[in-house]
């Protein structure tokens, strides 16, 4: 199964590096799809099927916690799996995504392989890598 | 504090660009040329800045070995975005190392060039100065703002 991915970061840089890493990692990917923010975000969702969220927190406009309430409470959204990659690494700031169904989390900086264990939790069987490898990898 | 923040940046420039910077005492004299300086304002109970300044060469190698390019591939916006982002990670590891409550918020980071000739390089309680190979890093909080 190959996975519509969307990545949502403010940052440009950011959003192409996960892009590259996700192949890297051995997703099977078949369209990736990039917002600034939340509201970008939304607008792709409204014109195509999303496998997978992957999203920063801190953003412009519309946030990540906005993101993931708009997901949630769309019964067309709501079972999307949302990954969190950002900055934040406290607790208290992260407890009440999880409790609002957020499915995994990537504290940047990252490696590779941490976005790889992460999806591989969570898309568990259904996780095909390819034949890269990502010992020694070059972001 | 300070070492919260020198933990933070090794920890960023280690795992995302394959950077080893060092504690030196000439790192001060390796600020030259043309720079940048990004930082992320902090906002909350106190107000404060958490950044970076280095060099554009520095910068330029720091942004190819993010997105695996060759130097003269990374355009100037992404060297700035790489830099604003560096100072972004920095300063969401500090705030993790320092237990900060949930009350402190990052915003969006900002940047702007300079000259390192023209400024006065010198380490204190509220900045480090490294060395990367021959180049300078500062890495500041500034509690001014």
């Amino acid at each position: 199964m190959a996975y519509n991915v969307l990545i949502v970061d403010d940052s440009a840089t950011m959003r192409a590096l996960v892009r590259k890493v996700l192949k890297i990692a051995g997703l099977e990917l078949g369209e990736c799809f990039e917002g600034a923010n939340g509201r970008e975000a939304l607008e792709i969702l409204q014109h195509n099927w999303i496998d997978l969220v992957l999203s920063d927190l801190h953003m412009p406009e519309m946030d990540g916690a906005a993101l993931v309430k708009a997901l949630r409470q769309n019964h067309l959204w709501q079972t999307i799996p949302v990954v969190l990659i950002t900055t934040e690494g406290r607790r208290e700031v992260l407890a009440p995504f999880f409790e609002s169904g957020v499915q995994g989390y990537i504290r940047k900086p990252f490696r590779p392989e941490d976005i790889k264990e992460q999806l591989q939790t969570i898309l568990g069987e259904a996780w095909v890598p390819n034949d890269r490898e990502l010992e020694g990898c070059d972001f | 504090m300070i070492e919260n923040l020198k933990a933070a940046t090794f920890e960023v420039l280690e795992t995302m660009f394959f950077i080893f910077p060092e504690s030196l005492e000439e790192a001060a004299t390796l600020f030259h040329g043309s720079g940048i300086r990004a930082w992320v304002p902090v906002q909350g109970p106190k107000k404060f800045r958490i950044g970076l300044t280095m060099s554009l060469s520095l910068a330029r190698e720091m942004a190819a070995n993010f997105l695996g390019l060759e130097k003269d591939e990374v355009s100037p916006e992404r060297i700035e975005d790489v830099v604003k982002e560096t100072a972004n990670m920095v300063a969401g590891s500090f705030l993790r190392r320092e237990e900060a409550p949930g009350t402190f918020n990052l915003q969006p980071p900002e940047a702007r060039p300079l000259d390192l000739d023209g400024e006065i390089w010198k380490g204190n309680a509220h900045n480090l100065l490294l060395a990367v190979e021959d180049s300078g890093l500062e890495v500041f909080l500034d509690t001014s703002h």
